[in-house]
């Protein structure tokens, strides 16, 4: 199956983040050597009082290549995040977001409840949504049915690399859903993100895991193989596990 | 007047238009987006659009984000 967001085919299951780069020339570096054509960005005020020169995230992403996302991030009602949206609308003149509501600050966990009322509001709105979620397969799926064009429930909490702490979980939404699940946030590594790409994601959305290594180019070429070596394993369909040593040798013809 | 700029307290002429608020303030009209009270202002209206006391006007844009 092909990787479509919205209507648009994406060659790369990899979205990565622009936040905690050196600065905004590394940025485009990781957006390249990653070969991910989705990149998520957050809306927020512009500091007042400086240069008129001073550069934006926006001249270093080129619209015409990349497919910029705008996300919800720092809201935690639904009233924010369709505001957040709206401006997002607004800025880009796009109707894909990202949504996130988040519960509270210490744990950056969704909260569950107004992620859904946003996302009814958002779809009524024109919007194409994809959503942060947790992954609790019953929201999944009525985040599915409600309109959202993606899930992407999270492997483990924002930030922490932890990687995907409960598999089972994740694979169910996979198995229940019509649109694509796109495991967001908690990747550490790129064995985090070729795991969830053999569980059978669609795709896979990380930031930190590529900005917080020592060295975010070479993270983001390793990610780039990661999902496309994860994919094709799940689409070979591995081996049967089996309990038994069994020879990879003929068992014929042994010297004796 | 006093008006709000992206939560700090500043003084303004009275009457004073959004596009020579952005212009005193530095504010490069490239890829912001503009909201008053909560309303979003398109940057075709920001010549016409003046301003009011205690206006709250938030000048947002995108950054690094995940």
């Amino acid at each position: 199956m092909s990787f479509i967001i919205n209507k648009k085919l994406y060659k790369s299951r990899l979205i990565i983040g622009s936040g905690k780069y050196k600065d905004f020339k590394q940025a485009k570096n990781v957006l390249k050597a990653s070969g991910a054509e989705m990149i998520t960005v957050a809306i927020k005020r512009t500091n007042i009082g400086q240069d008129q020169k001073q550069e934006n995230l926006l001249d270093y992403i080129d619209p015409s290549h990349y497919k910029i996302l705008p996300n919800t991030a720092g809201c935690f009602s639904a009233n924010d995040a369709i505001r957040v949206a709206l401006l997002a609308k607004e800025l880009l003149n796009d109707n894909l977001i990202k949504l996130e509501v988040l519960a509270d600050k210490d744990t950056l966990l969704p909260n569950e409840s107004e992620t859904l009322i946003a996302a009814k509001e958002l779809v009524k709105l024109g919007f194409a949504i994809m959503v942060y979620t947790t992954d609790n397969i019953t929201l999944a799926k009525e985040l599915e049915r409600v309109g959202c064009i993606a899930v992407m429930p999270l492997a483990s909490p924002i930030g922490t690399g932890k990687g995907i702490t409960k598999p089972e979980y994740i694979k169910k939404i996979i198995r229940n859903a019509n649109v694509p699940v796109i495991v967001d946030a908690g990747i550490g590594t790129a064995s985090d993100a070729t795991i969830a790409m053999e569980l059978g994601c669609d795709g896979v959305l990380l930031n930190s895991a590529i900005a917080m290594s020592d060295d975010p180019i070479i993270m983001a070429e390793a990610m780039k193989y990661a999902v496309i070596s994860g994919r094709k394993a799940y689409e070979a369909k591995r081996m049967k596990i089996s309990d038994i040593a069994i020879p990879s040798s003929n068992k014929k013809n042994v010297l004796s | 007047m006093n008006i709000l700029l992206n939560g700090k307290q500043l003084s303004a002429d009275n009457n004073i238009s959004l596009i020579k608020l952005l212009e005193l303030n530095n504010i490069n009209e490239k890829n912001i987006v503009i909201e008053i009270n909560k309303k979003i202002i398109t940057k075709d209206l920001w010549g016409e659009t003046r301003l009011n006391k205690n206006d709250k006007i938030e000048v947002i844009t995108a950054v690094g984000g995940g």
